[in-house]
């Protein structure tokens, strides 16, 4: 299945501003994070604790909704889903 | 009437759109770019769901304070410095809810928006480190 990632601020840096990942079967949001961590070079060291944990600020949204990356990194996917990446928020 | 925009900021256009006869009270409050040495500013938005968030802080702020009127309008792109960032403007009857309705809609702003700031110097560019989850 295909599901469209939208990265900003330093992560749009790292993944580019949005691309398209192909995953097999049914995929988790860590599966496609640990994709991306495999095919991007520096995603892994930005967005990954040495232990493998995901960062404190890495936000996540999947179509346009939050989720808690403690709770919700198994969340399966679906077909055209749209994964957000951003570090905390500084406008205004 | 949400505004996130290339273009600069107009802040008369708000404040004329934001004046109403029962209103008794305008505030406005207008982000700049400070020199910090710095050279500039770029500013990055995920448009679609910012312009959502700040449509619910507007909703939120309109009943909060029995405001008449908001508006918000945010930046994107190469900014220099003294150039302004965020214009928000509230009318509301009187001013001590105009006065809160303004801070309260930059407040939630800061957090919630889905907004980055990256300073631009001669070293080159670092993102302001973020606080809004």
């Amino acid at each position: 299945m295909k599901i469209k990632v939208l990265a900003f601020a330093a992560f749009g840096e790292i993944l580019g501003r949005e691309r398209e990942v192909e995953l097999k079967g049914d995929a988790s949001v860590r599966e496609l994070l640990e994709t991306l961590a495999s095919i991007v070079p520096g995603f892994r060291e930005a967005a990954f604790e040495p232990t493998g944990i995901l960062r404190d600020y890495v936000l996540l949204m999947v179509n346009r909704k939050r989720i808690d990356p403690e709770r919700d990194l198994s969340r399966i996917l679906a077909e055209g889903d749209e994964l957000a990446i951003f570090p905390p928020l500084a406008g205004g | 009437m949400i505004e996130i925009a290339e273009k600069e900021i107009s802040l008369d256009r708000m404040i004329q759109r934001a004046r109403r006869n029962e209103a008794g009270a305008v505030v406005s409050f207008l982000g700049t770019v400070r020199d910090d040495g710095i050279e500039g500013m770029e500013v990055e938005a995920f448009r679609d769901a910012a312009l959502s968030e700040l449509e619910a802080i507007r909703l939120e702020a309109m009943s909060r304070f029995s405001l008449t009127a908001a508006e918000v309008a945010h930046r994107t792109g190469s900014l220099a410095v003294g150039e302004s960032i965020v214009a928000i403007v509230c009318s509301a009857a009187h001013r001590e809810e105009a006065f809160s309705g303004c801070r309260y809609i930059l407040e939630e702003l800061k957090s919630r928006a889905p907004l980055w700031k990256k300073e631009i110097s001669a070293e080159g560019g670092r993102w302001v480190e973020g606080h809004g989850r």
